[in-house]
């Protein structure tokens, strides 16, 4: 007897599936989440008005330089004052990189991961981007085709809940949709133009993964409509967009299935050479210093792409020297994110006489057209824009003038600005990878991660071309003013999509997991979060790990029903 | 005139919410600084940052920036949230904005130092933003961004509402 049927590590945004879904299964699941607990009631700041902010909500200079060094310059836009205690302190969470290299890890540990604080764009992946490794003799092929995950996407979309438009597009396919968010008349015509002006490109909706027509499922997990507030990096009191503590969790534990520990990082996983299986996992506890084990028939890893990654080589054996599950030698490695850098905005004119009501959480994306319907480019893969167009407002200060004129002023909408920022792909290279610090460990005693990653020929190229592909879009819809700086490379890990740590294959060889996110080696042990990524695509990638995770707890439980694992 | 509190009831009522009701009691001051305690402006710099800030956001039928108290809140903000180094340019920027402005700024009546802190800005938002002007810049965004984060800013001036509810791409004005 185990103690539990199965165990999952992390609670975030892959982690909540698969407690619901194991759970919803039947199984006893003990979710293992690293960080503490997180309470809406006591921890969202999201209902904070602007004028209960403690300094314009910047976090004190003293208090980034100490703890914050990392995580504040990295996602600056996202680490308030008021919800600092999303994010981890650099200082008690260190890491260190390559000479020459860096690395932003931008995360926060409690229930929920980082599916609280996340932006919540959620695009599908398309036929192309499985095949692309393939087609171009790139790294491995992924086990996978777009047909094979299409049910799964539905399945999560209807879910989660996603607020998007249906706009028939191969690349990136239509997916199970709430009403969308209206574009800004300036944002249709610059649809207008751009698609007259450049055949092949188009600008829609941004998807986002907001309620704005909630199912009854989601109305009984006390989930409501998207009051346009914008305020969702804070927490949402209506549980309008999805994380893991508004959906998946609530349903894993209405199933009575789910036993929930804080404050449990994962140190190791235990291994029986004799059954070839898992037998649990080891722990040590945050607060305490306690380590505990845990044993179970099955084990997901959800602790996000390095985390599991650095889980996985911590688990050292006699069969396994390099790390559990890592004949391959892949585990680490192709540690892939995406790119941005590169863009443009300018002011767009004609609707000087309009403002907007509420604050919407996207605006629009101009899905991938590079090596698609455009196939002259000196790079491979391509990119997608996220932008929008509102008005500029006044507010700030950086307007000419002084009294009442200029205090006015801040009434009015003002001109009108467009921007759109480009995310690209990044090939996978298996010299990008993480390590475990040869000698230097955490106050947990875990060695710490060493990054070695940076950028190839590809992604410098290609951003280049996003930049200028950026302005001539936005000429073409008559701007002015246009601004589209010199790129600026983001960091590695900076886009906060980092993926493809054990990658899925068909080869035992050559890939560490095969198409069910199930190791090669260990068959009862699954990886669902970015790990298994075998290229990187450029859509945001969240919603595409939880296609993949319901689908891997589906076979996991065949399997288990087969008494296979 | 409503009161703030009436305002902040009515945007409860129209949405419709209890669970609100928490967030709105209780109307924190944007005003880190208690009056008289200055933590990091002299007496004279106060004074000069306050007189720089009703020029530029006066009171109209709607509070000015003293009204909310702007140059106290830019007291605490330099006192808990800047370090060293940044309190150290506050204070040059602040020095530097005084010799631009001379020293008879201080006396000047309303209308003669709106006169001359008008020209001041108008030199600083010349088309290539001089750099020799970037203290008053920098200082004209931050008691603008203080003035619009107090309750009587951003609910009266910028109509901010907390809870829209719903998103409409386009209000004709
Ligand atoms: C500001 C921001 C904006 C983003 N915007 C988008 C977006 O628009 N669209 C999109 O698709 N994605 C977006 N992302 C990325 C998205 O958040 C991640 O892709 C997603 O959360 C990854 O899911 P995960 O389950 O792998 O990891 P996480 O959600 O991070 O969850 C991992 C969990 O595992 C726990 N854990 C880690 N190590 C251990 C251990 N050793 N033992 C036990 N528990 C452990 C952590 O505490 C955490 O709770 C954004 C992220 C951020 C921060
Ligand atoms: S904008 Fe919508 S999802 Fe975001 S915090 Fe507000 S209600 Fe919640």
């Amino acid at each position: 007897m185990t103690d539990f049927d199965a165990i999952v590590v992390g609670s975030g945004m892959s982690g909540g599936w698969s407690a619901k879904e194991l759970c919803e299964r039947g199984l006893k699941v003990l979710v293992l989440e690293r960080g503490p607990e997180i309470k809406p009631d006591r921890d969202y700041v999201d209902q904070l008005p602007p004028w209960e902010e403690k300094n314009l909500d910047r976090i004190a200079q003293e208090e980034i330089d100490k703890h914050y060094f990392k995580q504040y310059p990295g996602v600056a836009y996202a680490v308030k004052e008021s919800n600092k205690h999303f994010w981890v302190k650099d200082d008690d969470h260190p890491y260190e990189t390559v000479e020459g290299t860096d690395y932003d890890w931008l995360r926060g540990y409690h229930t929920a991961g980082r599916s609280i604080m996340w932006s919540r764009q959620s695009y599908r992946m398309g036929p192309q981007d499985f095949t692309a490794n393939k087609d171009e003799g790139v790294a491995v092929d992924w086990p996978v085709r777009y047909d094979e995950i299409k049910p799964w996407y539905d399945y999560v979309e209807e879910f989660a809940g996603v607020a998007g438009n249906l706009d028939g597009l191969e690349q990136l396919p239509d997916g199970v949709y709430q009403p969308g968010f209206e574009l800004t008349d300036a944002e249709k015509l610059f649809k207008t133009k751009v698609e007259s002006s450049f055949p092949g490109r188009n600008v829609i909706q941004a998807r986002v993964a907001h309620l704005t027509n909630p199912t009854d499922e989601q109305r009984e997990l006390g989930r409501t409509n998207c009051q346009a507030r914008n305020r969702c990096h804070f927490g949402c009191a209506f549980k309008a967009y999805f994380s893991s503590l508004h959906a998946t969790l609530p349903a894993a534990e209405r199933t009575g299935n789910m036993t929930l520990v804080h404050n449990a990082i994962v140190q190791s996983l235990e291994y029986d050479p004799e059954q070839n299986r898992l037998t649990g996992v080891r722990i040590v506890d945050a607060e305490t210093n306690e380590h505990r084990f845990y044993s179970s028939r099955l084990v997901f890893l959800n602790a996000s792409p390095i985390a599991s990654a650095m889980i996985l080589l911590q688990s050292k054996s006699e069969t396994f020297p390099n790390g559990l599950a890592n004949t391959s030698d892949q585990v680490g490695r192709n540690l892939m994110d995406h790119i941005s850098g590169a863009g443009a905005n300018g002011l767009i004119h004609g609707f000087e006489n309009q403002k907007i009501f509420g604050r919407r959480p996207g605006g629009i994306y101009i899905p991938r057209y590079a090596n698609i319907t455009e196939k002259d480019k000196p790079y491979s893969r391509g990119f997608g824009y996220q932008g929008g167009a509102s008005p500029l407002g006044n507010a700030g200060g950086q307007i000419p003038g002084i009294g009442r004129e200029f205090k006015e002023a801040h009434k009015s909408p003002g001109p009108w600005r467009i921007s759109i920022g480009a995310f690209g792909e990044q090939l996978p290279n298996p010299n990008n990878r993480v390590t475990l610090h040869p000698n230097k460990t955490d106050k947990w005693n875990n060695p710490i991660a060493l990054f070695n990653v940076s950028y190839g020929e590809n992604e410098h190229i290609m951003l280049q071309e996003a930049n200028k592909d950026a302005a001539a879009m936005l000429e073409a819809a008559g701007c002015t003013n246009i601004n589209s700086n010199t790129v600026n490379l983001t960091v590695p890990g900076n886009r906060i999509h980092e993926m493809g740590s054990a990658r899925m294959g068909n080869d035992p060889d050559t890939s560490v997991l095969n198409r069910w996110c199930q190791a090669h080696d260990v068959p009862n042990l699954f990886v669902t979060d970015g790990s298994f990524m075998t290229s990187a695509a450029c859509q945001n990638p969240s919603i595409s790990y939880m296609a993949f995770t319901a689908r891997a707890c589906d076979h996991a439980m065949k399997l288990m029903q087969e008494n296979i694992i | 005139m409503k009161t703030r509190r009436e305002i902040l009831q009515g945007l409860i009522v129209s949405i419709g919410g209890s669970s609100l009701l928490t967030a709105c009691d209780g109307f924190a001051k944007i005003a880190p600084t208690v009056d008289g305690e200055l933590r990091f402006y002299s007496s004279e710099e106060i004074e000069l940052v306050t007189k720089i800030s009703d020029l530029i956001i006066p009171r109209t039928d709607t509070p000015g920036a003293s009204d909310v108290n702007v140059s106290g809140f830019l007291d605490g903000l330099m006192a808990e949230w800047a370090n060293a180094e940044t309190r150290e340019n506050h204070h040059r920027d602040i020095k530097r904005i005084g010799g631009q402005l001379g020293d008879s700024f201080r006396e000047l009546d309303e209308q003669d130092a709106k006169n001359k802190l008008a020209n001041l800005d108008t030199r600083a938002y010349a088309a290539d933003r001089p750099d020799e002007y970037s203290a008053y810049r920098s200082l004209k965004g931050l008691i603008t961004q203080a003035y619009f984060a107090s309750e009587e800013g951003r609910l009266l001036e910028q109509q901010w509402v907390a809870v829209p509810g719903r998103w409409n791409p386009r209000v004709e004005i």
